[in-house]
C-alpha cells in the first residue's frame, strides 16, 4: 500500500501570535518545525506500514528549508519526501497549498493520504480536505482512530461534537486525524542515521506543469481583511465560607440545565 | 534552649515593624505554615507568621528576637524536602515571600539582582527572553524561591555541566542571626578579599543568617538542545557508561538522568503514557547542547554510538520540542507519581561517587526487600546523586512502616558513608537527617560546624533544630 502524508513546517510555538498592527503572524524568534498534528498522523502511517508492507511517502510544500523536517519525517519512518518548492508558490492561500499539493499527488500512486486535522499556525483545517476534493476521493475528517484497514477499504472511527461515527470508505481516500489517533514515536539513532544519507525530492511549479496564475499569492482567492485576537472574558463568581451551599445550588442548577 | 513565648506585647511589635496585614496568627495560616513538602517530617505550628517586604524589616525582627529569645524561622515558598521551614520550637516564621522583586537586570554585566522570594522559574524565564540562562534549575524551579534554592544550595537537572546554585551566585546581603545587615561579593567572578563569606552562607539552610538580595550569574544561552532517551540492558551498564562516554565524547552534556525500572512504571502510572522499552532495568536522559543544528547532530549522532557500545539497547533522539517536553514530563513525572500513588514514602538524597552508584542502587533493592519495604531509584547521574525512595507497601501499619523505614534509612546512610558518600546532595539534612549526621562525621567535624554557628548565632535564635 503507497500511503501519503501531509507534511507542514510551523513556528515552534503553542501560542500563535498576531501583530496588531499588520495583521501577520509573528514568526520572528521561533524556530521552524513540524506541525504535531501531523506527527501524529506520520506515527499512523508508519504503524499501518509496519503491519501492512506499505510505502510513506511525506509531502510538503513550503520554503527550502523545509527539507529539514522533510529529513526528521524520515528519522520517524517515512521512506521518501517530496518538498515542493518554488518562489511561485510563496504567498499561497488554502486553495493554492490545495492546488499544488494535489497536483502533485496525481502523479504518483497512492491508496492512502493522511493529513493533520490542522496546522498549529493557519489553523483552518481546509488542506486536507480540499486536497481530497481536488483529487475525486473520499474525504474523512476529525478521524480518532483507525480500526481497520485492507487493499481496497479502511473502517476509522471519527469523532463529532455528540459522539463516535464510524465509517467505511474505499479507498483510495484522504483522512484527516486528530491527536488521538496515535502517539507519535521517538526517533531512533539509527532513523537519524538514514535520515542523513536520504536526500529528498524537490519539484518546481514547472515541473508539475502548474502556472503562476493557479498556484501561490496570485492563485490565491482569499482576502484577509481582518485579523484580530479574540479577547475571552470570564465573569467569574466566587462563593465561600457561608455562601458555600448557594454556590453549590448555583453548580446545580446550572447543570440540570444542561441535562435537558 | 529555653525560648520565650510570642506574647501579644511581641505582636504588637512585630505590627509596628510590617504593618498590620503582615502579621498573621490565624490558624490557618499557623497550619499552613507549619510544614514544607518533606514526608515522614511532622508539621509543627509557628505562634505567629510574618511577611517581610524590607531588609530592614527582616533586621528589626531579628533584633527583638534576639532580645526576647524568641525563635525565628526563614522560610521561602515551602518546597524544601528536608524539613528546613518547619518551625520546630514554635516562635516566628518569617515568611519572605512578598520580597519578590527583581531589582536590576544588568545583561552589560551578565548579571540580575534579584529579591530572596522571585520564584526561580521567573529569573530564568527573563534571561532567556535576553538570550541568556540563569543555568540553576532544580525541577521544583515553577515553585520554589530563588532564596530557598540559596539556602539548601539547590542543585537539579543541569548541575553536571553548570553545578548547583552556589555556582551562580555573585553577591549576597544577608541579614545575620544577630540582626546586622551585611554585604559580601560583588558583580564579578573573581573576589578573594577575606573569607568567602557567600559560599559559606550558599547551603547553610537559613541557620546563619536570612538572604536579603541576590545577585546572580548569567551565561549565554544555548541555541540548539536535544535530548536522549537511552534504554539500557542492565542497571551497571546504564550507569558505567556514563564515564566511559564522558571521556571520549570532547564535550559536557547538560544532564544526565536515571531512571529505574519501577521509576519509570510510577511516571508511566501517573501520566497515563508509556516511553519505549519500559521492561528494560534502567533508562538514561541524556540533554546536550549547540550552538548550531549540525554541530547538534553530530554530537547526538557521537553520543549514541558510544552509548550503544556501551550497553544501550537503543538510543531515541528527541530534537523538536513536542518530543523534548515529552521527555522531561515523564522524568518530572516520577516525583509526582510518588506523591500522589505513594503519599507515605521517605525520599532520599545520597551521593556517592559515579563508579558508586550502581552499587548503592542495588544495595538499596536489597536493603528494602530485607525489611519488606519497597524501593525506586532515580537520579542526577552526572553528579553522583541518587534519590532513593523508600515506599510503604499499602498493607503495612504505619508503626510497623516507621522501624522498618528506619533500619533501611541506617543500613543506607552507613553504605553510603563507606563509600566515600554524603548523606544529602541537594535536598539539605534540615530536620528530616538531622539525627543520622554522625553516621557521616566525626564529633569534632560536628563541633566545629557548631563553633561556627555558636558565634554567629550566640543566642540560637535562627532556624534552631535544623542540621545539627
Ligand atoms: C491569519 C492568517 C492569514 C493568512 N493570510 C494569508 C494571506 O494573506 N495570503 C496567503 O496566501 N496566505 C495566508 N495565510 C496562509 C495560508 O492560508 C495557510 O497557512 C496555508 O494555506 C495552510 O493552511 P493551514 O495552515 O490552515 O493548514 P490546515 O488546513 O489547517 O492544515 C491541514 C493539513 O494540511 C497540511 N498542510 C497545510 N499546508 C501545507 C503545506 N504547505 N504543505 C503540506 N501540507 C500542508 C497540514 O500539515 C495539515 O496536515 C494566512 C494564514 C493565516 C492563519
Ligand atoms: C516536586 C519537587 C521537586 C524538587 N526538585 C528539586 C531538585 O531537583 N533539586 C533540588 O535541589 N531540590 C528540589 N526540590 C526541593 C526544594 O524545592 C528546594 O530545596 C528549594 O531550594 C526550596 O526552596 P523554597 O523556596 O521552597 O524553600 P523553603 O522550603 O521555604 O525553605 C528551605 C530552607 O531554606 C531556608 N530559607 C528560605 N528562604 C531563605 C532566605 N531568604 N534566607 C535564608 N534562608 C532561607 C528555610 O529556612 C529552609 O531551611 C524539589 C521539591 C519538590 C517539591
Amino acid at each position: 500500500m503507497n500511503i501519503i502524508v501531509f507534511i507542514k513546517q510551523v513556528p515552534d510555538t503553542d501560542k500563535v501570535k498576531i501583530d496588531p498592527e499588520t495583521g501577520t503572524m509573528i514568526r520572528e524568534g521561533f524556530e521552524a518545525t513540524i506541525n504535531t498534528f501531523d506527527l501524529h498522523a506520520l506515527e499512523l502511517a508508519v504503524r499501518i506500514k509496519e503491519k501492512t508492507e506499505s510505502k510513506v511517502t511525506t509531502i510538503s510544500m513550503g520554503p527550502p528549508n523545509t527539507e529539514d523536517i522533510l529529513r526528521q519525517s524520515i528519522a520517524l519512518g517515512a521512506d521518501e519526501a517530496i518538498l515542493l518548492t518554488d518562489r511561485f508558490f510563496a504567498g499561497a492561500d488554502t486553495l493554492a497549498t490545495s492546488v499544488a499539493l494535489a497536483r502533485a499527488i496525481e502523479n504518483i500512486d497512492f491508496d492512502l493520504i493522511i493529513a493533520g486535522e490542522r496546522a498549529t499556525d493557519g489553523e483552518t483545517g481546509q488542506v486536507g480536505p480540499e486536497v481530497g476534493v481536488l483529487l475525486g476521493i473520499p474525504v474523512v475528517s476529525y478521524v480518532s482512530k483507525l480500526v481497520e484497514i485492507d487493499k481496497n477499504s479502511i473502517v476509522v472511527e471519527r469523532s463529532v461534537e455528540d459522539g463516535i461515527e464510524r465509517w467505511q470508505v474505499e479507498l483510495p481516500a484522504l483522512i484527516a486525524v486528530t491527536r488521538a489517533v496515535s502517539e507519535p514515536r521517538l526517533p531512533t539513532l539509527s532513523g537519524k542515521k538514514k535520515a542523513m544519507k536520504s536526500s529528498v525530492k524537490k519539484l518546481s511549479a514547472s515541473v508539475l506543469g502548474l502556472k503562476p496564475e493557479e498556484i501561490g499569492l496570485r492563485g490565491s482567492p482569499t482576502r484577509v481583511s481582518k485579523v484580530f485576537n479574540v479577547k475571552v472574558t470570564r465573569n467569574v463568581q466566587m462563593y465561600e465560607g457561608e455562601n458555600l451551599q448557594e454556590g453549590i445550588n448555583r453548580v446545580v442548577e446550572i447543570l440540570r440545565g444542561y441535562v435537558k | 534552649m529555653k525560648y520565650s513565648k510570642v506574647i501579644e506585647e511581641i505582636i504588637q511589635k512585630l505590627i509596628e515593624i510590617v504593618g498590620e496585614e503582615n502579621v498573621k496568627t490565624e490558624k490557618d495560616y499557623l497550619e499552613k505554615y507549619s510544614k514544607d513538602e518533606t514526608s515522614e517530617v511532622k508539621p509543627h505550628l509557628p505562634e505567629v507568621v510574618v511577611f517581610a517586604t524590607k531588609t530592614e524589616q527582616v533586621a528589626k525582627i531579628i533584633k527583638l528576637a534576639n532580645e526576647k529569645l524568641i525563635p525565628v524561622t526563614p522560610r521561602g515558598a515551602g518546597t524544601g524536602l528536608s524539613g528546613g521551614a518547619v518551625p520546630v520550637y514554635g516562635g516566628i516564621v518569617l515568611s519572605l515571600e512578598k520580597m519578590n522583586q527583581i531589582l536590576e537586570f544588568n545583561p552589560e554585566d551578565l548579571a540580575v539582582v534579584v529579591q530572596p522570594g522571585v520564584i526561580t522559574g521567573e529569573i530564568q524565564k527573563l534571561a532567556e527572553e535576553h538570550g541568556l540562562y540563569y543555568a540553576g534549575d532544580p525541577a521544583s524551579s515553577e515553585s520554589s524561591s530563588i532564596g530557598g534554592n540559596i539556602a539548601e544550595n539547590a542543585g537539579g537537572t543541569r548541575v553536571i555541566k553548570y553545578g548547583p546554585t552556589s555556582f551562580h551566585v555573585l553577591a549576597l546581603e544577608v541579614v545575620t542571626p544577630t540582626g546586622e545587615i551585611v554585604r559580601y561579593g560583588g558583580k564579578m567572578l573573581k573576589n578573594v578579599m577575606g573569607y568567602d563569606m557567600v559560599r559559606l552562607m550558599v547551603g547553610s539552610e537559613g541557620t546563619l543568617g536570612i538572604v536579603t538580595k541576590i545577585t546572580l550569574r548569567l551565561v549565554p544561552k544555548p541555541k540548539y538542545l536535544s535530548t536522549l532517551l537511552v534504554p539500557f540492558d542492565s542497571l551497571e551498564n546504564s550507569i558505567n557508561s556514563v564515564p566511559k562516554v564522558l571521556s571520549t565524547l570532547g564535550f559536557l552534556p547538560s544532564s544526565i538522568e536515571f531512571m529505574d525500572k519501577e521509576s519509570v512504571k510510577m511516571a508511566s502510572k501517573f501520566l497515563n503514557e508509556e516511553i519505549p522499552n519500559m521492561e528494560s532495568p534502567a533508562h538514561l536522559i541524556v540533554e546536550i547542547e549547540a550552538q548550531d543544528k549540525d554541530s547538534l547532530a553530530k554530537s547526538y549522532m557521537k553520543l549514541g554510538d558510544e552509548m550503544m557500545k556501551n550497553g544501550a539497547v537503543e538510543v531515541y533522539i528527541a530534537d523538536n520540542r513536542h518530543h523534548r517536553e515529552k521527555i522531561w514530563k515523564f522524568r518530572k513525572a516520577i516525583a509526582e507519581g510518588i506523591i500522589a500513588f505513594r503519599p507515605t514514602h521517605c525520599m532520599e538524597d545520597v551521593s556517592v561517587p559515579i563508579s558508586k552508584m550502581p552499587q548503592i542502587v542495588l544495595e538499596a533493592e536489597k536493603i528494602a526487600r530485607n525489611n519488606g519495604i519497597e524501593v525506586l531509584s532515580f537520579g542526577h547521574v552526572g553528579d553522583g546523586n541518587m534519590h532513593v525512595t523508600f515506599l510503604k507497601p499499602p498493607e503495612m501499619s504505619s508503626d510497623s512502616w516507621k522501624e522498618r523505614l528506619e533500619n533501611s534509612l541506617v543500613e543506607l546512610y552507613k553504605l553510603t558513608a563507606k563509600l566515600g558518600g554524603s548523606i544529602t546532595g541537594e535536598h539539605g539534612v534540615g530536620v528530616k537527617r538531622r539525627r543520622f549526621l554522625k553516621i557521616f562525621m566525626t564529633e569534632e567535624e560536628i563541633e566545629f560546624m557548631r563553633k561556627i554557628k555558636k558565634a554567629l548565632d550566640p543566642n540560637m535564635i535562627l532556624n534552631p533544630g535544623k542540621i545539627f
